[in-house]
């Protein structure tokens, strides 16, 4: 089942995406790039439309719609909810997934079923805001909070959790139909309004408060939401008799950044001052002005025809390389040794066509050296390694220096 | 149009506004402030096309010698004209900033693109003015240069936008080549006097021609008295000879596919095609034959001429050899050699020097030269003068073991080049390599062997 869940991926587009294409062409206008991306723009306008229309269309396609955020409805992750979502669709909730706690609390209107999950950087006046909504609600890993304000201070935190598979021991339907698990015991119920589900030692791993028309659920491990453990024992159906108890089904997962309570104005949901974005409007409106001011150059650019650039050296590093790469220093060596004979001979009046002993000779009489020193070094065998053939480069050299010395 | 500096600065000045009233309003009414301003500004520049513009440039310059560029506006747009104007050359010709260093050199690479700052003129003209601005230009390349547009950009009265236009005016700069050779003339026109006059028996012979009689001094030879004038004159009397003057001498610059190669690229080099190092040397033989009172042609071929001079002499040869050879670029094709033999044989009937710059490379050479070389020789002296690599000879010097291997190829290579010159020399030529600041002074060199021998 899994593996069909995460094959499955769908085509979303951030709405922001046209208007980050935009402003991208627009802040490149100052550069280079820019003045290139202004010429196309005013004789090609269709190509470049085309083109950006292209790059949109395989930037959406190849985007998989899932996040990676814990216990989101879209994540696939082994502690995301996805298979919950969609088998909770299948039976016909509507799944509604938000990240602001505004979106949440307009969203939870009373015959619906509010899903906070973990999040522990709520703040208070958000959780108090949570609290309030007529909603059912299931809490996940509530943090002290939230669960103080939803449940009217009946239930609290426990702090010595404790674990095992056991029995419910409530009268809780969810419970019930839940059976036997292992979710831990983190709750405590301090209140007599509160009823309290698979205890362990002091503790319970779930507790209900009915008040006011609405049930408050808060279950200690978010365990039962996870992709990797929903399939055990009786989480699957303590997660569908929680969160499909009513059509509608709004699942906070909320965004970190979030600071939003859901009461008086919605301030956009940004922790930004309100003057920030009137600001970055004219910051753009500059940042046109100046790119404007850049694209245009003098008059067209100045082209120099140019000659060919084929360096007379070019042939000669080649087969310098040939030689280099072949590791060929018999056929180095032996053209070293042919020049410096060739200079020689000519220096000694020796004829081109000269045997070897005859020039041996000639040079051996020029130099004063032993004749089997001349032979080996001008007729002798190839060279081990690279650094004897720079050796025998640079006795060559001697040799030569010396017959010219005469 | 186009907008300026001071149009940013006042959309940057709207951040007084818009922290005033922090709205996007604000920032709406500031943009189009600045907009209209703009606008209105750009309508009220006089118009760049209604302004009537001339060039005036020298025919033709010496390469690293700097010439000017006169451009005349008349502002006849009937407002004032305040406006940038550019005076676009290509960037071999144009003067640019940190030109003092590289002045004089025959460097190749162009300028990189940058801003040429010399081109750009401030212009404030009343409706009807006319004023000249005037451009230095230093050309680093031979060759032809056409001038590029003359842009105006004309500023509205508040300097915050301008109209913009490019208007054609046409003109052509002839960079002549550069003849950095003509050093080498006086100390070889020196030698060219020394062998005239000269009594010795060994100049005489085919080539050389009875000049004069003289006093014998000590040193002439004894053989060289003329024993009729002496006993006429009462004194002893020698003849001198002269090599023979009225020869013909034909250079042939191959502008083939070998020419086209950069010659000493790596340090140092100028990177300059080896054709500009054959037109040097065409350039110093041309001006010292024609003081020898040699005839000269002169002739650049690949597969069609390229550029032909004859029956130019004295004062005019010069000027007229630099002019039709200004505008020889090197063709990627391999050169027809049997018909450059064909443009020998209609142009110098007769016994000639014909003087080879091409390159002796062995694979072309044994294609191409070697194939046609008896049919020159059979009549002419030929000289076959080949544009060695500085880039090779530095390459040959290697002596570690990362570039013993170069220095192997380089004398591989070396080898090859004297077989080939081997070669040729048997079916008669005169073979001679050099760098391409030593070839000029070797080819003419060469010729002056060849005239104090009478082998002309």
């Amino acid at each position: 089942m899994r593996a069909t869940l995460w094959a499955d991926t769908e085509v979303r587009i951030h709405p922001a995406f046209p208007v980050l294409c935009a402003a991208m062409l627009l802040t490149a206008r100052g550069t280079q790039l820019g003045a290139m991306l202004a010429v196309l723009l005013l004789h090609e306008l269709g190509h470049v439309l085309a083109a950006l229309a292209l790059v949109v269309a395989v930037l959406a396609t190849s985007r998989p719609a899932v996040s990676d955020q814990p216990y989101s409805p879209d994540s696939v992750a082994a502690n995301g909810s996805r298979a919950l979502a969609q088998v909770l669709a299948r039976q016909g909730v509507e799944v509604r997934h938000v990240t602001t706690v505004s979106d949440a609390v307009r969203a939870a209107t009373p015959g619906t079923t509010l899903l906070v999950a973990p999040a522990p950087l709520l703040g208070d006046d958000q959780a108090a805001a949570l609290a309030q909504v007529p909603a059912d609600l299931v809490l996940a890993q509530p943090g002290a909070t939230l669960l103080d304000k939803a449940t009217d201070g009946t239930v609290a935190l426990d702090v010595t959790p404790s674990g095992g598979v056991r029995d419910p021991r409530c009268d809780v339907p969810a419970a019930r139909a839940a059976g036997a698990v292992t979710l831990d015991a983190t709750l405590a119920v301090t209140g007599p309004a509160a009823v309290g589900c698979w205890p362990a030692g002091e503790g319970v791993a779930l507790a209900q408060v009915r008040s006011g028309g609405r049930t408050v659920t808060a279950v200690g491990d978010p365990a039962w939401l996870a992709n990797s453990s929903i399939t055990e024992q009786g989480n699957a159906a303590l997660t569908l008799h929680l969160l499909g108890g009513h059509a509608r089904l709004v699942w906070l997962t909320p965004d970190p950044l979030d600071a939003s309570t859901g009461g008086g104005v919605s301030t956009g949901g940004s922790v930004l001052p309100p003057w920030a974005g009137v600001v970055a409007a004219w910051a753009v409106l500059c940042i046109l002005v100046a790119a404007v001011w850049r694209a245009r150059r003098l008059g067209p650019v100045m082209a120099e025809e140019l000659p060919v650039v084929v360096p007379a050296a070019e042939t000669t590093r080649g087969r310098g390389r040939l030689y280099r790469r072949a590791r060929s220093r018999g056929h180095a060596a032996a053209a070293l040794r042919a020049a410096a004979a060739d200079r020689m001979a000519g220096r000694l009046g020796v004829p081109r066509n000269a045997d070897a002993a005859t020039l041996t000779d000639a040079v051996v009489r020029a130099t004063g050296r032993p004749g089997e020193d001349v032979g080996a070094l001008l007729y002798g065998p190839p060279p081990a390694d690279d650094a004897a053939l720079a050796a025998l480069a640079r006795r060559l050299d001697d040799l030569e220096s010396e017959v010219h010395r005469q | 149009m186009t907008i300026t500096g001071r149009a940013l600065a006042l959309a940057l000045a709207g951040i007084v506004p818009v922290l005033l009233w922090p709205t996007r309003g604000t920032v709406v009414t500031w943009g189009l402030l600045v907009v209209l301003v703009c606008v209105a500004d750009a309508l009220l520049a006089a118009s760049p096309r209604r302004v009537a513009l001339s060039r005036r440039v020298p025919a033709s310059v010496r390469l690293g010698e700097p010439a000017t560029s006169e451009l005349t506006v008349v502002n006849s747009a009937g407002r004032r004209l305040r406006a940038l104007v550019r005076d676009a050359w290509p960037p071999s010709v144009a003067v640019t900033p940190d030109d003092g260093a590289a002045a004089g050199t025959a460097a190749v690479g162009a300028a990189s693109a940058r801003t040429v700052t010399s081109a750009r003129h401030r212009v404030d003209l009343r409706a009807g003015d006319a004023t000249r601005l005037v451009t230095p230009l230093r050309p680093t390349r031979r060759g032809d240069r056409a001038a590029g547009a003359v842009t105006v950009r004309s500023f509205g009265p508040l300097g915050l936008a301008a109209r913009q236009a490019s208007l054609p005016v046409p003109a052509r700069l002839r960079v002549l080549p550069e003849f950095a050779s003509r050093r080498h003339l006086p100390s070889r026109l020196a030698r060219l006097r020394e062998l005239d006059g000269r009594s010795a028996v060994q100049v005489r012979g085919e080539g050389t021609e009875f000049d004069s009689l003289r006093e014998y001094v000590v040193g002439d030879d004894v053989r060289s008295i003329d024993w009729r004038a002496t006993a006429r004159r009462g004194d002893v009397v020698v003849r001198t000879w002269r090599p023979e003057r009225d020869r013909r001498v034909l250079v042939v610059l191959d502008s083939g596919r070998t020419s086209a190669t950069r010659i000493g690229t790596g340090l140092g080099g100028t990177g300059a095609p080896r054709l500009d190092a054959s037109i040097e040397a065409a350039l110093l033989l041309a001006a010292l034959a024609d003081r020898a009172g040699d005839r000269v042609q002169v002739l650049a071929y690949d597969r069609t001429v390229r550029a032909r001079l004859a029956g130019a002499s004295g004062p005019r040869l010069l000027p007229e050899l630099a002019e039709a050879l200004a505008g020889v670029e090197p063709q990627l094709v391999e050169t027809d050699w049997p018909g450059l033999v064909g443009q020998v044989r209609a142009h110098v009937p007769q016994r000639a020097l014909v003087v080879l710059l091409t390159a002796l490379d062995p694979a072309a050479v044994e294609t191409g030269l070697l194939t046609v070389v008896d049919q020159l020789t059979g009549t002419h002296q030929v000289v076959v003068a080949g544009v060695a690599d500085a880039e090779v000879a530095a390459l040959a010097a290697g002596r570690d073991a990362g570039t013993v291997y170069d220095a192997a190829a380089a004398a591989r290579g070396d080898l090859e080049h004297a077989a080939v010159a081997a070669v040729l020399r048997r079916h008669g030529a005169e073979v001679l390599e050099a760098l391409p600041d030593a070839l000029p002074p070797a080819v003419a060199d060469a010729y002056l062997a060849l005239k104090a021998a009478g082998r002309l």
